[in-house]
């Protein structure tokens, strides 16, 4: 039986997509077959994100309408043979697809999928619920803000109570030389108010935004962000990977320690 | 030199989180602790400067004697 994943985050904009897109690419890369789920009804992106927005035929509300079969509606990825993509509609509103339509959705997916990640619409409303109705583990993306830290917080709230069993943290976005001079809070200072497991942590890396652009994956690249989300993969699929130390290192001593752990 | 502003970061995200999760606003959780304080203070020996007050927000049964499950 699929492990159903539902990434989330509360405030639009924090990495959810991206998230989404390199989790389901990495898991895909060591073998497991995965399915990612664009849930965003009216604002599709994941396709954009993964560079296969030109291969659309049918999306998810056709499958749910029953214009076409799932097989129809899936985007094999060439680059990757175990990675599919559900795309979302470009053209339908949230309030075309129920919960229980969802659930349904997702659970006919767990027997033929090892992992069926849900890409979730920013917001509280109906398209979170729908997100969030098939899905037993939760992965909640933040950055070190104040404004993402508070709506995580109130998502970590909705999600204890919609029967989310497992929820997992990812802070995106961090940079060092901010957090060591004081003007971006630490690692440390989020778990501490979030009191969630941490998955991991992405540090803020202009790479994305060049694999953005060119639709292809952080992850697998010599970048920062990409190690991260390998990391975060291996993490998922239960290798115990030590989370790397962006702990702000006072002083001179501090970065020589900060030096010699990293070599 | 200023406070760094992760300081600051922190304090508003303190009383922000401590605000949604009681869905009280800071305002009123300051008027309802010294409405507290007033109360106690009226029956006992109380030094404002050493009280504290907590909320917490709970779910709430009140089940009456002799009511039907």
């Amino acid at each position: 039986m699929g492990e159903v994943i539902v990434i989330t985050s509360g405030k639009g904009g924090v990495g959810k997509t991206t998230t989404t897109a390199n989790i389901g690419i990495g898991l895909a890369q060591a073998g497991k077959k995965v399915v990612v789920i664009d849930t965003d009804l009216g604002l599709r992106n994941l396709d954009v994100v993964m560079g296969l927005e030109n291969r659309i035929v049918y999306n998810l509300v056709d499958v749910i309408e029953g214009n076409c079969r799932m097989k129809q509606a899936l985007i094999r990825d060439k680059r990757y043979p175990e990675l599919c993509l559900l795309p979302s509609a470009q053209t339908k509103d949230k309030t075309s697809v129920s919960p229980e339509q969802m659930k349904k959705l997702v659970d006919e997916l767990k027997d033929e999928f090892d992992y069926i990640l849900l890409d979730c619409p920013a917001g509280i409303e109906q398209g979170f619920q729908n997100a969030v109705a098939g899905a037993e583990h939760a992965i909640i993306v933040t950055t070190p803000e104040v404004s993402a830290i508070r709506d995580a917080d109130r998502i970590i709230g909705l999600l204890e109570t919609s029967g989310i069993k497992k929820n997992d943290l990812v802070i995106n976005r961090i940079r060092i030389d901010m957090v060591r001079r004081g003007d971006m809070m630490s690692v440390d200072d989020v778990t501490e108010i979030l009191a969630v497991n941490l998955l991991g942590v992405i540090p803020d890396d202009e790479q994305v935004v060049v694999a953005t652009n060119q639709g292809e994956a952080i992850i697998g690249s010599d970048s920062m962000a990409g190690h991260a989300y390998e990391n975060i993969c291996k993490r998922l699929m239960g290798e115990k990977v030590p989370v790397p130390d962006f702990k702000q290192a006072d002083g001179i001593v501090g970065r020589l320690i900060h030096l010699l752990k990293k070599n | 030199m200023s406070v760094p502003s992760v300081q600051i970061a922190k304090e508003r995200l303190h009383t922000l989180l401590g605000a949604d999760r009681i869905e009280c606003t800071p305002d009123i959780t300051e008027q309802l602790s010294s409405d507290i304080y007033h109360t106690l203070a009226k029956y006992m020996d109380l030094n404002s400067r050493k009280i504290e007050v907590q909320i917490t927000r709970s779910e709430i049964l009140i089940r009456y004697t002799g009511e039907k499950n």
